[in-house]
């Protein structure tokens, strides 16, 4: 499955901003079942420098640096991507008790160990409330894999999908007590019943290509950013993609970007602006599948 | 009938009844159950009367200073609370507790280079990963980092305690950003003067050494031979900003906040008014997280953005290195001796109280099974998971449903917790109501890391607790500290921070006055300036209402008019526009709720002062709180010629300030700018008056009020034989180069200090603060009196505002970087 990408980040200052400094995450990772066969960067107002770096997670980030006075900053990525994710595992798991055990043991320190993903982080709070709630589908014994895909299913079940309600800053527990909000605010959620249990889980900002209704035609910049929750099943499997917004095993629909411990390791856009007014901001993201589409995973 | 003097106190009556507390080691009475040699030496010299008289010395000199520290969460400084007494350590007790403190140095060192770099511990199964990934302090972009300067800390501190057994064991160690040192030095510099007989005659080791040798630690990370370090402070609000500022000054370093940093082209800068400066060496008292808000905590603004980015360019050596906070995680503590053994090949020297961390299943059920007989805490950081508000709890002292909650939570998480073996820690004596009784105390130790390897500072900073069974001990209510003398066999050499060579570069200037500092100067001359101004206002306002049925008809006209001047200044509230003389006045005065008034100019004053500490000297710091204190009596003051004494009062207090300014001031760029500011703000302030009291209609008692205000009755009398009339006035007020009220000769001051100060760029063409004043300038020198009109006085205002302002643009901070975290609209 072979995707072209168009990402946008548009922002229209009140004032005139005299430098900026970005740190961009919008580069499709190199990993299994993932290749980025092509990518560029076109930013206007032409930047004093670009500079490509990989962060302690395995993830591109570009640093660029504008100091020439402008009033509308446009971020554009484009890239082209190969999936060749096998399709979805039947198993259901090692237990997820052994799993824990594991982790703990784990004398692995490097970017996608789990000892990473395993604690409380900025955006991720851990609560009681959470994880009782994740521990209804991680029965004593029961298969990581089958666990997890319980747990997504039961949040896509429960919480209502509502764009206008939450936003990238509202809590994870508000959101989990208001039982809606977006892809972050599930992901978020999901991390942190799992670390509750003192699983691993990771954050991953990506694409998810969507498919129009029968008949019409894809809407141009319709598509989104998206996110969602990748588990660690333990040494041999290593880590596994599910994503509660749409209650399905992560496959060659999501396209990632980064991996962190939460939304703040992967903001695909950060930085900072000297200037003193406020902005807008205006996202646009195509996902063009360039071969075939295949059928969609089955939902679960 | 005649009342007994009272019998004057022998030490041994502060102490008769002395008790060490059951089971636990006092450092005053030794095992044997008398007073150890020390102590007895020390207390035998003391007498009664002088010692009340050393207290009451010492007592008034912290008050002085103003040595203080902020509650987290609290707006305003508390004064410190300090032990009478020292704590005293004798030789053999400080020779193992160096030893311990040099090999626990020297381990944190390698384990946080081996951590950050080639992982042995973690590979080899000594330490498990989750232990290093759970502390909050773990910088992951310090991964594979080799910090500029080399080295992780350059200097390091632990917390000390004796045990029941009698030996000293390590509580907890500080990697991060230390602090404490600089109240050392403070408490010590109180206690020398208590003392003074005692510590020069009991050979007790100076801490002057250690600073040198730390200074020396920080200089030989630079790059360049002749370093500028900066101290980096979270700023005011920082619980220990005195101690930043204290130390800023006594090691002479730049005292900065993170927006006077600037990360360019890999090289940090400090934003002056002569432009960027290189910044070499950046001493740090902000979190890691915090320090570089585009590659750690993002809404941080404190740090300085690229400043890591800075560091892996190797020209920027920040200490100590971000992450090395990791190494205070308690979690660690029970790996200590193993990875002792592993960096090292040694065992540890000095024990650290028993710990398990429940992360590992085994330590896990240990601590399960004896869980109230355990002290828990957080495994990683200050905050218990849970149970935010307490550093450590005992379940056995819990409420059954926290206790319940707990063991859950440990049950669940094991990996947050740990559990602890209980410490009891050993007791000092400290003063309590004219006796002496005994206090569970901690003593931080400090060491700074040198070419011929780690160096401990002999003393330390001691906090005491107030209550006799404490188990943690806090800065926080009703914590002590105390000095610690450190007691040497043999003659102490006197040794100051004077370095020992004589190749010493003389240098006049030092370096150049930082943006933020330039700013806050200038501020606190103008507030000084205006409270002045008020002050003068309202003193003369009640002089002629004192004198009014003394004068002519038209007096009452010149009242309401000052009255009104207090109003448009904001020293008077609404509410009393229209009020009664002296209650005008005395709002003006003393009441901080009118942001125009005496008092709250000298309030503001400062709060700008407080930001450049290091800056203002102990002699102003007092005489501004004794103007505070003078202001701050309105319900004392019952009519007019109250207050105009106590307005009289309060001038006098700022003309000693200003005396000390022009007195005692290095004629450095910082005396400048507050010099500009006291001169700008004079300059508005007369002209103003002007415009009301030397106005084109003014009546000859409107005139005569202007010369009061000016200070300038006696001048003009000696000059003119005639009675007051306009254009003299004007020309004494306004024009007259020679009168150090007039306006001419604050803007002829003004010049003077702008063509000293740096330019940006050489290029010969004046930069525009200059340009206005040298224009103004020529104006004032030109005009004559006869042809002014009040309107060319509210030119001259409006040229001198737009001097501050361009002052303003080209030399204080702009601007400033403001975080613009998006990219999530539009999320699925």
């Amino acid at each position: 499955m072979i995707y072209n990408i168009r990402h946008l980040t548009a922002y229209s200052y009140t004032r005139q901003v005299a430098s900026a400094r970005l740190v961009l995450r919008v580069t499709p990772r190199e990993e299994i079942g993932q290749h980025c066969i092509a990518y560029t960067l076109n930013i206007s107002p032409l930047p004093l420098s670009v500079e490509t770096e990989h962060d302690f997670y395995g993830n591109a980030v570009n640093v660029v640096t504008i100091d020439t006075e402008h009033k509308e900053l446009s971020i554009e990525a484009i890239s082209t991507v190969e999936l060749t994710h096998q399709a979805a595992l039947p198993l259901s798991g090692e237990p997820w008790e052994d799993i824990s055990n594991a982790a703990l043991l784990s004398r692995d320190l490097t970017g996608t160990a789990p000892a990473h993903f395993m604690f409380a982080s900025s955006r991720v709070q851990l609560s009681p409330e959470v994880t009782r709630y994740a521990r209804d589908s991680f029965k004593p014994g029961r298969g990581i894999l089958e666990a997890s895909r319980d747990l997504i299913r039961r949040i896509r079940a429960d919480f209502d999908y509502e764009p206008e309600k939450t936003d990238i800053n509202t809590p994870l527990l508000q959101a989990f007590k208001q039982r809606h909000g977006v892809c972050q605010d599930f992901a978020h959620i999901m991390i942190a019943g799992l670390r509750g249990l003192g699983l691993p889980a990771a954050y991953v900002s990506g694409y998810i290509r969507t498919i129009p209704p029968p008949g019409e035609k894809r809407l141009e910049g319709a598509d989104a950013t998206h996110a969602w929750v990748s588990v660690w099943c333990g040494a041999s499997v290593g880590w596994l993609g599910f994503d509660p917004t749409n209650a399905i095993d992560v496959g060659n629909d999501h396209i990632s970007l980064a991996v962190g411990r939460d939304f703040s390791d992967v903001s695909p856009v950060y930085g900072m602006f000297v200037g003193s007014g406020g902005a807008e901001l205006e996202v646009e993201v195509d996902v063009i599948p360039v071969t075939a589409p295949e059928p969609r995973a089955a939902k679960l | 009938m005649s009342t007994p003097l009272p019998s004057p106190k022998t030490p041994a009556a502060w102490y008769e009844n002395y008790k060490p507390l059951p089971g636990i080691p006092d450092e005053f009475i030794g095992a044997d159950g008398k007073p150890r040699a020390s102590w007895r030496n020390f207390l035998e010299q003391v007498d009664a009367g002088d010692s009340e008289r050393s207290f009451a010395a010492a007592d008034r000199r912290i008050r002085d200073i103003g040595v203080s520290y902020r509650v987290h969460g609290e707006s305003s400084e508390r004064a410190w609370q300090m032990s009478r007494l020292p704590l005293l350590i004798e030789e053999t007790d400080w020779t193992e507790i160096v030893a311990g403190v040099t090999q626990r140095a020297a381990l944190i060192e390698a384990l946080l280079a081996d951590v950050y770099g080639d992982g042995r511990l973690v590979g080899d199964g000594i330490l498990p990963a989750a232990v290093v990934a759970g502390s909050r302090d773990f910088v992951r972009p310090m991964v594979d980092m080799k910090p500029p300067g080399g080295r992780w800390m350059n200097m390091y501190a632990v917390d000390l305690g004796r045990g029941p057994d009698g030996r000293w064991w390590v509580l907890g160690d500080r990697a991060q950003a230390p602090s404490g040192a600089g109240y050392a030095l403070e408490n010590r510099l109180v206690m020398s003067r208590a003392w003074p007989a005692k510590y020069r005659g009991m050979n007790i080791e100076r801490l002057a050494p250690f600073f040198r040798a730390f200074r020396s630690s920080l200089a030989d990370a630079a790059e360049r031979s002749q370093p500028r370090i900066c101290l980096l402070t979270p700023g005011p609000f920082s619980a220990t900003y005195f101690e930043q500022a204290y130390l800023a000054r006594y090691l002479g370093f730049l005292l900065v906040e993170g927006d006077d940093l600037v990360v360019n082209n890999g090289l940090t800068h400090v934003r002056t008014i002569a432009g960027l400066k290189r910044a070499d060496v950046i001493w740090r008292r902000v979190d890691s997280d915090f320090i570089d808000p585009l590659e750690l905590n993002g809404k941080s603004r404190l740090g300085v953005p690229g400043l890591l980015s800075a560091m892996r360019a190797g020209h920027t050596a920040v200490s100590n290195a971000p992450g090395s906070g990791f190494a205070e995680s308690r979690a660690l503590m029970s790996f200590m001796p193993r990875i002792a053994k592993h960096l090292l090949g040694e065992e540890l020297r000095m024990p650290n109280i028993a710990t398990w961390w429940c992360g590992d299943r085994e330590a896990q059920r240990d601590v399960l099974e004896d869980f109230d007989d355990m002290a828990i805490a957080g495994a990683f950081g200050n905050e218990i998971p849970g149970f935010a508000a307490e550093q450590q709890v005992l379940p056995g002292s819990l409420l059954p449903a926290d206790r319940a909650r707990l063991r859950e939570a440990v049950e669940t998480r094991g990996l947050d917790y740990v559990g602890q073996e209980v410490v009891r820690l050993s007791t000092a004596p400290v003063w309590s109501d004219g006796k002496l009784v005994p206090r569970p105390f901690v003593l931080r130790v400090f060491a700074t890391a040198t070419a011929d390897g780690w160096r401990v500072m002999p003393g330390g900073f001691c906090r005491i607790s107030a209550r006799p069974d404490a188990r943690a001990v806090s800065m926080g209510e009703g914590v002590q500290s105390a000095d610690v003398w450190v007691l040497s066999s043999k003659p102490v050499v006197m040794e100051t921070l004077l370095p020992s060579t004589d190749k010493v570069q003389i240098r006049r200037i030092l370096g150049n006055l930082p943006s933020r500092a330039a700013d806050n100067l200038f501020w606190y001359g103008r507030y000084l300036e205006r409270a002045e101004a008020t002050l003068r206002v309202v003193r003369c306002l009640c002089a002629r209402s004192l004198e009014m049925d003394l004068s002519s008809g038209d007096l009452s006209k010149t009242l309401t008019l000052l009255g009104h001047q207090l109003f448009a200044w904001g020293a008077v509230t609404e509410e009393n526009e229209e009020a009664p003389t002296f209650t005008i006045a005395r709002q003006a005065l003393c009441d901080d709720q009118a942001y125009g008034s005496g008092l709250s100019g000298v309030r503001l004053a400062r709060s700008a002062g407080s930001i450049i500490r290091e800056r203002i000297s102990i002699d102003a710091s007092k005489l501004l709180r004794i103007l505070d204190n003078q202001l701050t009596n309105m319900d004392e003051l019952m009519n007019e010629s109250d207050v105009f004494e106590a307005a009289d009062r309060a001038l006098q207090t700022l003309a000693a300030l200003a005396g000390l300014e022009q007195e005692n001031m290095n004629r450095s760029a910082g005396w400048r700018f507050l010099d500009m500011g006291r001169r700008t703000e004079r300059a508005i302030n007369t002209c103003r008056l002007a415009r009301t009291f030397a106005s084109d209609d003014a009546t000859a008692d409107d005139l005569d009020v202007m010369l009061d205000l000016i200070d300038s009755q006696i001048t003009y009398r000696s000059r003119y034989v005639i009675g007051v009339a306009l254009a003299p006035v004007r020309d004494m007020v306004l024009l007259d180069p020679f009168n150090p009220r007039s306006v001419g000769f604050q803007i002829a001051s003004l010049q003077a200090h702008i063509a000293d100060l740096p330019v940006l760029y050489e290029d010969g063409l004046l930069e525009e603060p200059r340009q206005i004043v040298e224009r103004l300038g020529t104006e004032i020198a030109t005009s004559a009196a006869g042809n002014l009109e009040t309107s060319t006085i509210l030119a001259f205002e409006q040229k001198v505002t737009s001097f501050a302002e361009a002052v303003a643009t080209r030399y204080f901070l702009q601007r400033p970087e403001l975080p613009g975290g998006l990219g999530a609209s539009g999320l699925a």
